[in-house]
């Protein structure tokens, strides 16, 4: 981490930014790291290279909106579910190539996961079904849910898909020979999903402004509310000590060890001026999380000292992504009216 | 929701002016719903429509932007039993706001068989939705011949016509002017406060379907000079009814709030909506009230007109209404 002080935020400094002129829905790394993939509510995918800043190539995926994005299984370039219905992949040259249709579907989820340089999954979803797909993208599941699949993730291992869903989530395993999900129960509309990075916890954020959790393997559950506004966006850190969120004046850290989150206080960083926090993200490596608020504002915060380090101004719209290269160096924002930006956290 | 408290300034986040409006069409198969929606979205307004569709019924529909939808309803954790909520719908509305600049409009077509409540509880109930967009109106499209049939074998038929705000009485080439006058007054026994259009062929103008902003309850209240009527029978069937009060005194919110609370908490399964414009004590501006179900929303809607009577006047519309009790509980809400 910077060991910038005082009130200068690093993206004056350290940041490039655009402003691409529409919703940035996601902002991702390639899978070599080398480029940034900012992917826009008309339908474009903003290509960053990081070896030449100045030039952000931009490619039409969709014919509407960009609704998911991923880093893509193998291979060096990004999938992308359109409200067009289908699944596409654009290469980090702008070449784009079909994966998948769904019909008139909106593909409102993909989650993708590398098994190594050549083989990877990717599991995207339209309605009540989701494909899980080799990197190729032939069809090596199709599974359908109870209700429209509203998140999507792999597990840490790539063993374990979760989907969640109205009443609960549903856990496949991705090499079951017969296709029947692990039910996790809990009534209400569930809208996010994350996998414990040990793979002991599953957790959702509901439409009532809360959090529902299953330990695994009992089943056991875990209630987290309090939340003024939804939770959007969940994100452990890599140890899966903590589990940041979205949704309150602040962001949001339940405890994931010495019996947590059950019965313990959040830990709360970088509150206190009533704005909402809609994004978070964990550094890949350290206990540091960055969050996005809806003025603008992006800050990273060190969990153990609770130090709040400036990376964004509060202008330029709400945050409606932010991402983590793999090894922390950079974060990749975006807001809901098109302003973009990548800022260096490396050590120089 | 169960809680019931009338927020005073608009939905967290909205922006006057930047919401969509949504219009909602409502009606069972076969009434004309598809014809009406057809009519808009090939009428020359220079407008773009985002339509949400449930099924692929008898007529194609003619459009750019169609999201076919599976009506999706939860119920809310809310301990409140009638709180049920279209969730699709808060998905659509997020989704399409991240291509905002491209259409004018949203308008979702619902199911023939569906119970509007879901819808309208949507509008509600979701913080991004109620930023992001407004209810401009409840179209429901009843067929003039078929209507007492379909009141007579379901409640959906009735709960459609208490919900809207524009009712079009379509095909009434079919009927004799003794049975249009008659199914229309059965309309108005169950709905007094909407405005009906009577059509052949779902020939209403648009104008009159689109951008009503029928929750500007000003134009609708106002449209009833037989306000009070006087007729304090207690209406106790299972026939949906309407009735409405007016208080002369200025409200206390407090009062306001405390009272209807507790009465759509006790009655919220009953009452299909509850609408109104209060005159707040110590306030130049004028607040609207409504509600569905249980699920309240208020906000102030601009200053009182000069020479315009500053009365307050609610209208429920549901069953059961036992008019000298709700007449007494409004009543009292009145400053002292």
């Amino acid at each position: 981490m910077s060991q910038a002080t005082g009130s200068h935020f690093l993206l004056e400094t350290r940041g490039v930014s655009k402003d691409l002129g529409a919703f940035v829905v996601a902002a991702r790394f390639s899978p070599d790291g080398r480029a940034v993939g900012f992917a826009l509510g008309d339908g474009t995918v903003r290509i960053a290279h990081l070896g030449d800043l100045s030039d952000w190539r931009s490619t039409t995926v969709h014919d509407g909106a960009v609704l998911a994005f991923a880093p893509d299984a193998a291979g060096n370039g990004f999938v992308s579910g359109g409200d067009d219905g289908t699944l596409r992949r654009v290469a980090t040259d702008g070449t784009v190539s079909e994966i998948s249709r769904f019909g008139g579907k909106w593909v409102e989820h993909v989650a993708t996961y590398t098994i190594d340089r050549t083989r990877g999954l990717i599991a995207a979803s339209a309605g009540r079904l989701m494909r899980l797909l080799d990197q190729s993208g032939g069809v090596l599941k199709e599974l359908t849910h109870p209700s429209t699949v509203t998140g999507l993730v792999f597990d840490a291992k790539g063993k374990r898909i979760g989907a969640s869903h109205y009443n609960g989530a549903s856990l496949w395993f991705v090499a079951a020979k017969t296709d029947t999900p692990r039910q996790l129960e809990w009534k209400g509309s569930h809208t996010a999903i994350v996998i414990h990075p040990e793979g002991d916890a599953v957790v959702t954020a509901m439409q009532e402004n809360a959090l529902h959790g299953w330990k695994l393997p009992d089943g056991q559950h875990m209630r987290m509310s309090g939340y003024p506004a939804k939770t959007t966006s969940l994100s452990f850190t890599r140890n899966g000590r903590w589990m940041a969120s979205s949704g309150a004046d602040a962001m949001v850290l339940w405890p994931f060890f010495g019996g947590g989150p059950m019965g313990k206080a959040p830990l709360e960083l970088s509150g206190g001026d009533g704005i909402i926090c809609n994004q978070v993200a964990c550094h890949p490596k350290e206990e540091l999380v960055a969050g996005g608020f809806a003025d603008g504002l992006v800050v990273a915060s060190d969990i153990a000292s609770s130090r709040v380090l400036p990376v964004s101004p509060p202008r330029h719209g709400a945050i409606s992504t932010l991402a983590w290269n793999a090894d922390g160096t950079r974060l990749a924002l975006g807001t809901e009216t098109g302003f973009a930006a990548i800022v260096d956290f490396a050590k120089h | 929701m169960a809680d019931t408290n009338v927020a005073t300034e608009g939905a967290p986040g909205a922006e006057p002016g930047t919401q969509v409006p949504v219009t909602v069409l409502t009606g069972y198969l076969g009434a004309g719903k598809t014809t009406l929606l057809n009519r808009i979205l090939t009428e020359q307004h220079g407008r773009k429509y985002a339509v949400v569709i449930n099924e692929f019924g008898e007529l194609g529909v003619d459009n750019d932007l169609v999201v076919d939808s599976d009506e999706e309803v939860f119920e809310m954790n809310n301990g409140c039993i009638c709180c049920t909520v279209r969730g699709d719908l808060i998905r659509i509305v997020g989704g399409l706001m991240k291509r905002r600049e491209k259409f004018d409009g949203i308008i979702i077509e619902t199911t023939g068989l569906a119970n509007p409540a879901p819808v309208a509880q949507t509008f509600f109930v979701d913080d991004t939705v109620k930023a992001k967009t407004r209810l401009d109106a409840i179209v429901t499209v009843v067929d003039a011949k078929h209507l007492p049939a379909r009141l007579a074998d379901s409640h959906e038929a009735a709960d459609q016509i208490a919900f809207a705000d524009v009712i079009v009485l379509n095909k009434t080439d079919l009927v004799t002017p003794e049975e249009l006058a008659a199914v229309e007054a059965t309309i108005r026994t169950i709905n007094r406060f909407a405005v009906i259009h009577r059509t052949e062929r779902a020939g209403v103008p648009i104008e009159q379907v689109l951008n009503r902003g029928a929750f500007d309850l000003q134009r609708i209240l106002a449209l009833h000079p037989d306000f009070l009527d006087g007729d304090d029978d207690h209406e106790h069937n299972e026939d949906v009814a309407s009735v409405s009060f007016e208080v002369e005194r200025p409200i206390d919110p407090e009062k306001f709030n405390a009272w209807i609370g507790v009465l759509l908490q006790d009655k919220g399964p009953d009452l299909l909506r509850t609408k109104g414009i209060l005159n707040y004590a110590n306030e130049d501006r004028r607040f609207a009230f409504q509600a569905v179900h249980m699920i309240a929303d208020g906000d102030f809607i601009g200053p009182w007109r000069e020479a315009e009577p500053r009365v307050s006047r609610l209208v429920f519309i549901g069953r059961n209404l036992n008019r000298p009790q709700l007449r007494r509980g409004f009543e009292s809400c009145a400053v002292d």
